[in-house]
């Protein structure tokens, strides 16, 4: 039942961010579990989005809508935040542990569920002039989740708001590196594999 | 009779049967496959979409048969089953019946001296009388039907354009007020616009400049002199071919656009009130530009000539591509069909095209082979065209109907989902409706539709969504008076036991 009441706390966390963040942190009000759960509802949530939408606001073409792409976004976002934050925060005397982050950030990205999810219902109720609600509350789920990120780090780390701004921004960057380095990797591996068939190739047809 | 020999008869049968259909089958088919162009539409998502022919290629009019072949001729005019053509490097105007024979040579102005000069443009108004743009002589001719040449208008006095400029033109049409229009080489003021008595009016609807702030800055204050040199001027462009409807509205062309102006969907086409602004409907999915991409075998639509319906409809013969685009009222690709190359059916370097008055036919004007292309309408293009003649003069049944056979024909056409989807919204079928305007991926009319169906549907199940409403909202508020009488029991009790 502990994983249940973890999941329940997030109603806590976003209404109430820095009561709840401090809680997860310290209380140990959240779980891991809870939060992979959020990201996958959040992967799931893009999905239907895509697929599920009214046509009047739906522009996505269904044979091209594919879920991996979702799934591979979402996590890739998600651990790459998590990682840089964390490499960053360490440096820059943060307070939390990556599990820590991973848990706040999983939580932050709750809003975007409770609030698409239900819009995907709405879209086929409303006209393309009452559009405007739609759009306002797709960007507000955005932005709550974007606050939310940010009150998570500033709670976890214990940091000022200068300094969560900061951070966030250099996260972003780390974010870019990391995505960078690892194309760099993964290309230099992939010529060292030709490479190495071809050496291969070369000996056996000699 | 012999089981085996019965065996063999019914093989036989069998066997010639088998054959006959395979004869037919295959006899339809190389029918299809002799037309050596395909016919295609853009749908919403920007793919080109095949689509049954609608016209298809039915002969050429060869010049190697006149006395004189026709040698870089540049415009043609269809009027009362005869053909105008300005057969601009013989100095001719000529006018040829739909056979190919020529009825009639104009090969000069005022008396045999005064020749024409390598005219570009030729036109043919209500009256039969005919204008010639004897380009190189820097005038208008004006001839009687017969052929007589009536009067000249020469270059325009106005200190509008100074003596050294150029004034060459190359196209002219008349509208029914007998106002003189032209395209003029070297005036890139608009078209050249005189009265019925010939005097010099004014310009009209001079194609505007833009400039975008980065190429001024980056051009004025970035550049070398060298660079700035190398590159174009900020110039209006110049039309390349005029038409004048009848609603006496001039269609426009413009030609010489970069490939920014194509991805930016600059206007390729206008058409032009009597004060010269352009009133051209662009409500379809994507810019009139011909093509919608260019590819390594296929480049950028270059539009030379133009042809309007009295419906609105307009077809536009793509000179690079050999291709003619036709387009509804509001904009929407309609179809597209044609090529360049060396086949029969194939054009070099179309210069003109013209239909005939009931528009089942077109032609096209090859000026490097000097040839002339005919064009038939299919039935499905003829239903097209019906559907939208009769849509535009708003006889909605008849325009169902024309759709509906278009359908038939091509169940990938999207135009005849939202024409079909149209007369259910008029008839109050509302859920149908929307299902057509799906099919045909217009959520500009989808969203008509269902605003009239969700108030349907609110009207006739007002009653149970009233109590649906009201029940939920009266459990609600049952269930949390219950959590507050249970709460304030439990606060009393406590506050007993304390005691």
């Amino acid at each position: 039942m502990q994983y249940v009441k973890t999941l329940k706390y997030v109603f806590h966390v976003i209404f109430r961010p820095f009561d709840g963040f401090w809680d997860l942190k310290r209380e140990h009000r959240g779980s891991l579990p809870a939060a992979w759960t959020f990201v996958v509802l959040t992967i799931i949530t893009l999905t239907v989005e895509k697929q599920n939408t009214g046509f009047l606001f739906n522009f996505n073409r269904l044979e091209n809508v594919n879920v991996v792409v979702d799934i591979v976004t979402v996590l890739l976002l998600y651990i790459l935040w998590c990682v840089a934050n964390w490499c960053l925060t360490s440096l820059m005397d943060g307070e939390g542990k990556l599990r820590d982050i991973m848990i706040a950030t999983g939580y932050a990205l709750f809003p975007i569920v409770l609030i698409r999810l239900p819009l995907v219902f709405f879209s086929h109720l409303i006209t393309a002039s009452e559009g405007s609600f739609y759009y306002m509350f797709g960007m507000i789920s955005y932005l709550w989740a974007g606050i939310l990120l940010l009150l998570g780090t500033m709670v976890t780390h214990q940091y000022t708001f200068k300094k969560t701004l900061l951070t966030c921004i250099c996260t972003m960057i780390g974010m870019g590196i990391i995505l960078f380095i690892g194309l760099l990797f993964f290309s230099v591996i992939q010529q060292m594999i030709t490479f190495a068939e071809t050496i291969y190739k070369e000996v056996r047809f000699r | 009779m012999s089981l085996k020999f019965k065996y063999r008869i019914i093989l036989s049968a069998l066997a010639i049967l088998l054959s006959a259909t395979v004869l037919v089958s295959g006899n339809t088919k190389v029918a299809y496959a002799d037309v050596p162009y395909e016919t295609y539409s853009y749908n919403f998502w920007g793919d080109d979409v095949l689509q049954p022919h609608a016209y298809l290629y039915s002969k050429t009019i060869s010049s190697k048969d006149f006395k004189k072949a026709l040698s870089y001729p540049q415009d043609m005019f269809y009027f009362e089953d005869a053909l105008y053509i300005a057969d601009t490097n013989n100095s001719r105007i000529l006018k040829l019946s739909l056979e190919g024979q020529v009825l009639m040579e104009i090969t000069c102005a005022d008396g045999a001296e005064d020749l024409l000069n390598k005219p570009q443009g030729v036109f043919v108004n209500t009256d039969g009388n005919i204008y010639v743009a004897d380009t190189d002589n820097s005038r208008i001719v004006e001839y009687s039907p017969e052929g007589r040449f009536l009067r000249k208008i020469g270059r325009p006095e106005s200190d509008l354009i100074t003596d050294t400029q150029e004034y060459k033109p190359t196209k002219v049409v008349v509208d029914k007020a007998g106002r003189i229009y032209a395209i003029a080489y070297g005036i890139n003021m608009g078209l050249v616009e005189f009265n019925h008595n010939g005097e010099f009016q004014g310009f009209m609807g001079a194609a505007k400049v833009s400039i975008r702030a980065f190429d001024y800055i980056w051009k004025n204050y970035f550049s070398t002199k060298e660079q700035r040199a190398r590159m174009q001027t900020f110039v209006p462009t110049e039309y390349s071919s005029i038409f004048v409807d009848n609603e006496n509205f001039i269609f426009a062309t413009i030609s010489n656009l970069s490939e920014e102006d194509y991805m930016e969907g600059a206007d390729t086409v206008r058409r032009l009130n009597p004060t010269g602004t352009d009133i051209l409907r662009r409500l379809g999915n994507y810019p009139i530009i011909g093509d919608l991409y260019s590819t390594a075998d296929s480049n950028w639509s270059v539009f030379s000539d133009i042809y309007a319906t009295d419906y609105g409809c307009y077809f536009i013969l793509d000179s690079a591509g050999g291709k003619i685009f036709a387009y509804d009222y509001d904009g929407n690709n309609l179809f597209c069909f044609g090529k360049t190359g060396s086949r029969e059916g194939t054009v070099q370097n179309p210069s003109a095209l013209t239909l005939s008055d009931n528009h089942d036919k077109i032609f096209v004007l090859d000026s490097i082979q000097g040839n002339i292309l005919t064009f038939d309408i299919t039935e499905y293009g003829k239903h097209l065209l019906m559907a939208m003649k009769t849509n535009y003069i708003g006889d909605s049944e008849t325009a169902t109907r024309e759709w509906q056979e278009v359908l038939k024909a091509n169940a990938n056409y999207e135009l005849a989902y939202i024409g079909l989807g149209k007369a259910y919204l008029k008839n109050g079928e509302y859920k149908k409706a929307m299902d057509y305007f799906k099919l045909g991926n217009s959520r500009k009319y989808y969203t008509k539709a269902f605003y009239y169906y969700r108030k349907m549907v609110m009207e006739e199940n007002f009653g149970k969504i009233m109590t649906f409403i009201i029940i939920t909202a009266v459990l609600i508020l049952i269930f949390v008076w219950i959590k507050r009488i249970r709460r304030w029991v439990g606060e009393v009790r406590c506050s007993m036991s304390k005691h």
